[in-house]
């Protein structure tokens, strides 16, 4: 019978799924306490943002930028004003080696 | 009950009979799912990580404004802001950017005190010492005991001998960050004497933040406090717009599948026809046939989403989002290693099932219809 | 504030359901108008085959209605982290207020669509289906309310202004919004205590006497009681079932309770209110609507009426727990 073999892969991979979610709940208590250490390092360093893009001041430090500062370091950067996506990059920066 | 096993055993030989044009609808149907959950996987990941930890950010951050850009806040600010009743304390931080020529990377110096150095076993920082960020030790190839070598503003390079690499558990923080003591930082970035970058304010009582970040601006109107509720929301609608952006972008992919469906559900083999009219001659209501093939859409739908969405867990939480990794990155040569807590929640699976496998069903209706309708009379004499 | 994964996904679905609504309700005039069911013309069999079609849309949107019904919920939860004082989604709801109509709307709608999959089932099962004029008359009414609700939603998302880091002067942009109310006023906890229990009294008795008596007016008046149900229990909730299972008496949020924190309590609890309204509305519904027809409607009305008494039961249940076995008492 077909409708077993379906089943029973369904309830398979709804367990996996299930599984995933509990080892993600599991994980997450432990991941938590090694968060818990890195928040006094936030509090110890002052720091007020997470180091994920580095390209710019407004994407290396979203929090503390204006409206108006993703036209002051690089347009075409990863960014979070729309505009950057269709302004193109000047030349000057193409070439990171070229800046004086 | 066995009725309804009956046809969807029927619906399920249906789909074997025609194996490889359903296997990769199937395959199509995940892989959409397997995208569109790494996407909110990861967002909601980075922004539950972003919440956790800037939690213990600064309360208050003190910037100057000057002509609409960021200029060098005189010290003495510190004097005006402490008298304010609720603060207890203000300190200057001195931070800044370093573009580094050999490796294309940018670095982010910071300058602490020793009072609040921050690695273990250690009492102090020697001026000529700098602790680095993982991935600024792994692009220069710096290990302990080896020199940074970073050019001051006169063109004088200058080497610090690397004291110690934060740990890759930190690199959400610490990735690009080179730590040298405030001394040193403000000889190197020549910062003139009596000024910081921005000013830090402690406030005793959280429910006070407001309040004396609106007095801050009244007192001294060429300041920008910003509070850490504000910082935690920027992050949260940062990372809700970054997903929101990709998914709006993805729309023309996701019609594209569903016209695609809509399609294939629609034109019927003349196979297909034939089967339906002699399931309907022998007896088979419409109502049969309509529910054989939503069981159809049913199986299609539950298997892609099951699927996909362990796939896509797998993926961000255990295999660190490679595939999402270059969209993310863009342009910065430093990258943390995403170690992100596997937080999900209901709410992102509710959103995976509204944005596939409702509009998926949607668009199987009406051609599920049509195929019950044929006319049986018809379709076996033709 | 469009582009959050959540509110793509409402307004997607949205659109789906509404444009299938206008179909439906297009198809349905058709129906009102030319349905014959002596005739045999090529016109009434089309009709007849067009019934199919809009039965299952029908099933598809009262889903998808449950589904988002819960689904705005969570996204105004999951959004109160943008405004300032917002705690949860009542924060949400407050900082744009038409967001309190849409979840109306969506449970008016959700009963909407539930009773009309009822009279369909109904429908079907007879030989003359004798309520399809009736069915599409409905459909016709229920049309408008699905488009307002649509537009209803979208003005709330847009209209939604988050309090993010946009200006140079932070704090002044903070403090202009002002702390959004977090809360909700609840009514005076004793005399809603007496309404609630009344109410369940009420209909457990008129239930009970329903199934043993078989009187005609005890439907209509359970299915009066079932319509004062369900606002009374919201209430209730509101007023003095949630603080129990927050044991926080200032804590009203009828929302918190969905989530893991308080074990997902809020699912069961209301499921069974929409599922003892729902039957406590369908022996009442289907007299009404009945005509000529013969259905043995009367075994059916009292496995309703059971069912309704159990899930009104379950609910008060539910409810009434935390109030025996927790230490905390609310003060009234």
């Amino acid at each position: 019978m077909k409708y077993r073999r379906f089943l029973i892969l369904l309830i398979t991979e709804s367990l996996i799924l299930l599984g995933l979610l509990l080892w993600g709940h599991y994980r997450g208590q432990t991941e938590f306490v090694r968060l818990t250490g890195l928040k006094d390092l936030v509090t110890s360093l002052m720091l007020t943002d997470l180091s994920i893009w580095t390209e710019a001041r407004y994407t290396r430090h979203p929090s503390q930028t204006d409206l108006f500062s993703a036209f002051q370091d690089c347009p075409g950067c990863l960014e979070h004003f729309p505009s950057g996506s269709i302004v193109s990059v000047p030349p000057h920066l193409r070439r990171p080696e070229e800046i004086p | 009950m066995r009725r309804h096993l009956f046809i969807l055993e029927f619906a399920l030989s249906g789909l074997c009979r025609r194996r490889y044009k359903n296997l990769a609808l199937l395959v199509a149907y995940s892989l959409l799912i397997f995208i569109i959950s790494s996407i909110l996987f990861l967002t909601h990941a980075l922004k539950r990580e972003a919440e956790l930890l800037l939690q213990s950010s600064p309360e208050i951050t003190v910037q100057r404004l000057m002509a609409g850009r960021h200029a060098l806040v005189p010290v003495d600010w510190v004097d005006t802001i402490v008298s304010i009743p609720g603060v207890i304390d203000a300190s200057p931080r001195y931070w800044g950017y370093y573009y580094d020529p050999f490796t294309g990377a940018n670095f982010t110096v910071l300058g602490v005190r020793s009072s609040e150095f921050p690695l273990k076993g250690r009492e102090d920082l020697d001026p000529e010492d700098c602790l680095i960020g993982s991935g600024v030790s792994e692009t220069g190839l710096l290990r302990t005991g080896d020199s940074l070598v970073m050019v001051d503003p006169e063109g004088i390079a200058r080497p610090f001998r690397v004291a110690g690499v934060f740990s890759t558990s930190s690199s959400i923080l610490t990735n690009d960050l080179v730590v040298l003591k405030e001394e040193t930082i403000k000889r190197f970035f020549q910062i003139p004497e009596g000024y910081a970058v921005d000013l830090v304010v402690r406030v005793a009582n959280p429910s006070e933040i407001d309040t004396i970040a609106k007095k801050i601006k009244e007192k001294i109107p060429s300041s920008r406090p910003i509070t850490r509720t504000e910082i935690l929301r920027t992050y949260e609608s940062l990372f809700d717009w970054r997903s929101g952006m990709v998914l709006s972008m993805f729309i023309g992919a996701l019609l594209a599948f569903f016209i695609f469906a809509w399609d294939k559900a629609t034109g019927l083999s003349a196979e297909e026809r034939r089967e339906i009219g002699v399931l309907k001659a022998i007896g088979w209501d419409s109502s049969d046939i309509m529910e054989m093939k939503f069981w159809e859409g049913l199986v299609l739908s539950s298997l892609a989403y099951l699927t996909g969405t362990i796939t896509g867990f797998v993926h961000v939480f255990m295999l660190g989002a490679p595939l999402l990794e270059s969209a993310l990155k863009g342009w910065s040569v430093l990258f943390p290693s995403l170690k992100l807590r596997p937080v999900i929640e209901v709410y992102q699976l509710m959103v995976l099932l509204f944005l596939t496998v409702v509009p998926y069903m949607a668009a199987t209706i009406a051609p599920s219809w049509k195929a019950a309708m044929t006319d049986p009379e018809e379709v076996i004499r033709s | 504030m469009i582009l959050h994964p959540g509110i793509v996904a409402l307004l997607g679905s949205s659109a789906i359901v509404n444009m299938m609504m206008l179909y439906s309700a297009f198809a349905g005039l058709r129906i009102i108008r030319y349905w014959d069911s002596k005739s045999s013309s090529a016109l009434q069999l089309s009709l007849e085959r067009r019934t199919y079609l809009l039965s299952s849309i029908l099933s598809f949107v009262l889903g998808v209605n449950l589904l988002g019904l819960f689904l705005f919920i969570y996204t105004a939860d999951d959004l109160h982290t943008q405004f300032v004082g917002a705690m949860c989604a009542t924060g949400t709801l407050n900082a744009n207020p038409i967001g309190w109509w849409v979840l109306g709307m969506k449970l008016v709608l959700f009963l909407f669509s539930a009773v009309w999959i009822f009279l369909n089932y109904l429908d079907q099962r007879t030989e003359d289906v004798p309520f399809v004029k009736k069915r599409y008359a409905l459909l016709l009414v229920m049309t408008p309310l699905f488009v307002t609700e649509a537009l209803l939603q979208l003005r709330f998302f847009l209209g939604l202004r988050p309090n993010i880091i946009t200006s140079c002067c932070g704090a002044l942009f903070s403090e202009n919004s002002g702390g959004i109310a977090s809360s909700i006023a609840g009514a005076p906890v004793r005399p809603m205590e007496y309404l609630f229990f009344t109410v369940v009294f009420l209909y457990l008795i008129v239930a009970l006497c329903f199934i043993v008596f078989q009187m005609d007016f005890l439907k209509y008046l359970l299915g009066g009681l079932a319509l004062v149900f369900l606002p009374v229990s919201i209430a209730s909730i509101i007023s003095f079932i949630s603080p129990y299972f927050y044991e926080l008496p200032t804590h009203h949020c009828p929302f918190d309770l969905l989530q893991g924190l308080y074990g997902y309590v809020g699912y069961p609890l209301y499921i069974s209110l929409l599922l003892g309204t729902l039957f406590g509305l369908f022996p009442s519904l289907s007299e009404f609507f009945k005509g000529r027809s013969e259905l043995p409607l009367r075994r059916w009305q009292r496995l309703w009426t059971t069912a309704g008494g159990i899930s009104v039961m379950v609910f008060t249940a539910i409810s009434v727990y935390p109030m025996l076995f927790s230490s905390f008492v609310l003060e009234g």
